[in-house]
């Protein structure tokens, strides 16, 4: 892989001196500092709407707990933050063709598979550092409201939600290596989404493809035990296949 | 128009294409094109627009694939996943794109990464380079640069890693005439040291500064040569010029045998023929039986624009 190591150095500083650095873990770590304080004050929200505005009708919640908190954070990550990663991430190849950028560094001593590689590494790396620096600041912000934060039933989830993203990464360069519109190549992934989120009504496919981590991450935090060996393995195996695709495609795509 | 070449293809040039086409879908860019340009030459590949010149050199940086035909670029195949010819050439695009977060300084040294370049030395090129494009001290990042400082900017980092061969895809189409000038005299400067092969359409660069030129017309080579060549392929004019009625004495070169056209400006007559010998025989008889006198009367030499239109106003 000629010229991955120089590109991949270039990707991160571009990841920190650029909109991307604002984009995705401004979100994140939004939802983190916010999701304990939401999850203890809720409930006295929807009392305090009780009452009159309700017709007289009364609220009854229970009392919070960390596990609210630990909640708002797996909502967060398996919705929001999904949806901003494939938005994100439609523009990873296919913005350096557009622009032309592209050209100028491939017609140096990078092959096309650093290229592509480099890209997928970079945006691992930084939905990685993210994702930790998100839960990390959500169990001392847990911690710090409630009064207690176990740390497995937090990492549990985030760890699944992870590897799903591992997939999203490697699914959206695949995307963004095959169209030239970077939004092309995020309607592609939005609308893969949307079908995996029908699929995972097929309890098979929950049971055995990586619509199953989907749901994993919450079924964790509320203490079931979902099937994981098989979504984990085909995850796996199908983000490899995606960045082998993506080499592929690209390498096959004049400039 | 006979086809010219000086450069066989011999498997030792610096560019080699070997019956190569290009198409898109319908569309023939590039048909059966076989060129050849030897080491340490300067060399203009000139024609209209979308003649192909532009996928020529997409071609020869690996940036597309050949529908038919070989590449090879300092005697390696392109395409064949051989890096070494690669790290000895430098590319400059028709329109240089940049990551605009960098400063120039930032982006020469990235390039000089790409190369493996020791620290040292990359440091050292980027100061030159940056100082001979007119960009050192500028610590503007390149979203901020003009199009002229970006274009200086592209020769620069294609210059990075002293290539043995430069594709410059028009490198003096968005310069003043001052940054104009200053490119020509560093492509000028390179000569005998590495080959330049670059692609313009204004005539006038081609010929101050090329050895060696080949004309591309709707996908084909139309012409291939050094330029003097080339410009004495292109037929002699001679220029006349008389006292009394010039009129008349154009209208007498006109019907001459060897004359193929004539054009005049006041007493100055410009006529383009087939056979000097003959027109330097026959013009005096032909002025004096015009009852004219004689003046001046010189050959002149076409320019390379003169060349270039007969040649692709004659395939048309």
């Amino acid at each position: 892989m000629r010229g991955f190591a120089p590109f991949f150095v270039k990707e991160v500083r571009e990841t920190a001196r650029t909109w991307r650095i604002w984009v995705l873990p401004s979100i994140v770590i939004v939802f983190a500092v916010t999701g304990p304080v939401l999850a203890k004050v809720m409930p006295d929200l929807l009392r305090s709407m009780s009452g009159e505005q309700l017709g007289g009708a009364v609220i009854q919640l229970p009392e919070p707990t960390w596990r609210d908190a630990y909640a708002q954070w797996v909502k967060n990550l398996t919705q929001v933050v999904t949806f901003a990663l494939l938005i994100m991430l439609g523009g990873t190849v296919a913005s350096e063709v557009r622009s032309g950028t592209a050209a100028m560094v491939l017609t140096k001593p990078v092959s096309r598979s650093a290229f592509v590689l480099a890209k997928a590494a970079a945006s691992g790396l930084l939905v990685t550092a993210t994702t930790l620096v998100g839960a990390v600041l959500t169990w001392a912000g847990t911690l710090a409201v409630f009064g207690e934060a176990p740390i497995r039933p937090l990492a549990a989830p985030t760890a699944v939600w992870l590897a799903f993203a591992a997939l999203v990464v490697a699914g959206m360069t695949l995307a963004s290596a095959l169209v030239t519109s970077p939004s092309g190549a995020a309607g592609i992934g939005l609308g893969l989404y949307a079908a995996a989120s029908l699929v995972s009504l097929w309890g098979w496919a929950v049971e055995h493809t990586p619509v199953g981590l989907l749901g994993a991450p919450a079924a964790l935090l509320a203490g079931e035990r979902p099937p994981l060996a098989w979504p984990l393995a085909t995850t796996a195996a199908l983000t490899v296949a995606a960045l082998v695709a993506a080499v592929v495609a690209f390498s096959r795509r004049e400039l | 128009m006979e086809r010219m070449r000086t450069a066989a293809v011999t498997g030792d040039a610096a560019i080699e294409l070997v019956s190569v086409t290009k198409r898109f879908g319908q569309v023939v860019a590039l048909d059966s094109v076989d060129l050849a340009v030897p080491p340490g030459r300067i060399f203009g590949f000139l024609g209209p627009n979308g003649a192909g010149k532009t996928t020529t050199i997409r071609l020869l940086t690996g940036l597309a694939r050949p529908t038919a035909g070989s590449v090879r670029v300092l005697g390696r195949l392109v395409g064949d996943g051989d890096a070494s010819a690669i790290g000895r050439v430098g590319y400059l695009p028709d329109v240089p794109a940049f990551y605009g977060w960098m400063t120039g300084e930032e982006y020469l040294l990235f390039a000089a990464s790409l190369f493996q370049l020791p620290e040292r030395t990359a440091y050292e090129r980027a100061r030159v380079l940056l100082e001979a494009a007119g960009l050192a001290g500028v610590r503007t990042r390149i979203a901020g640069y003009s199009r002229g400082m970006k274009q200086r900017l592209g020769i620069a980092q294609a210059l990075i890693n002293a290539p043995d061969l430069l594709i410059l895809d028009e490198p003096t189409s968005a310069l003043d005439p001052i940054g104009r000038k200053e490119v020509l005299d560093m492509i000028a400067a390179l000569s005998g040291k590495a080959t330049v092969f670059f692609s313009t359409h204004i005539l006038a660069d081609a010929e101050r500064v090329c050895d060696e030129v080949a004309i591309l017309d709707r996908g084909r080579v139309i012409a291939h040569a050094p330029i003097d060549e080339i410009r004495s392929r292109a037929g002699t004019r001679i220029a006349v010029e008389v006292v009394g009625d010039a009129g008349a004495v154009e209208r007498a070169i006109a019907g001459a045998p060897w004359c193929r056209g004539t054009t005049r400006e006041g007493a100055r007559i410009v006529v383009q023929t087939s056979d000097r010998a003959a027109a330097q025989r026959d013009v005096p008889a032909i002025v004096a039986a015009a009852r004219a006198g004689l003046v001046r009367f010189e050959t002149v030499e076409p320019t390379l624009e003169e060349v270039f239109v007969d040649l692709v106003g004659s395939e048309a």
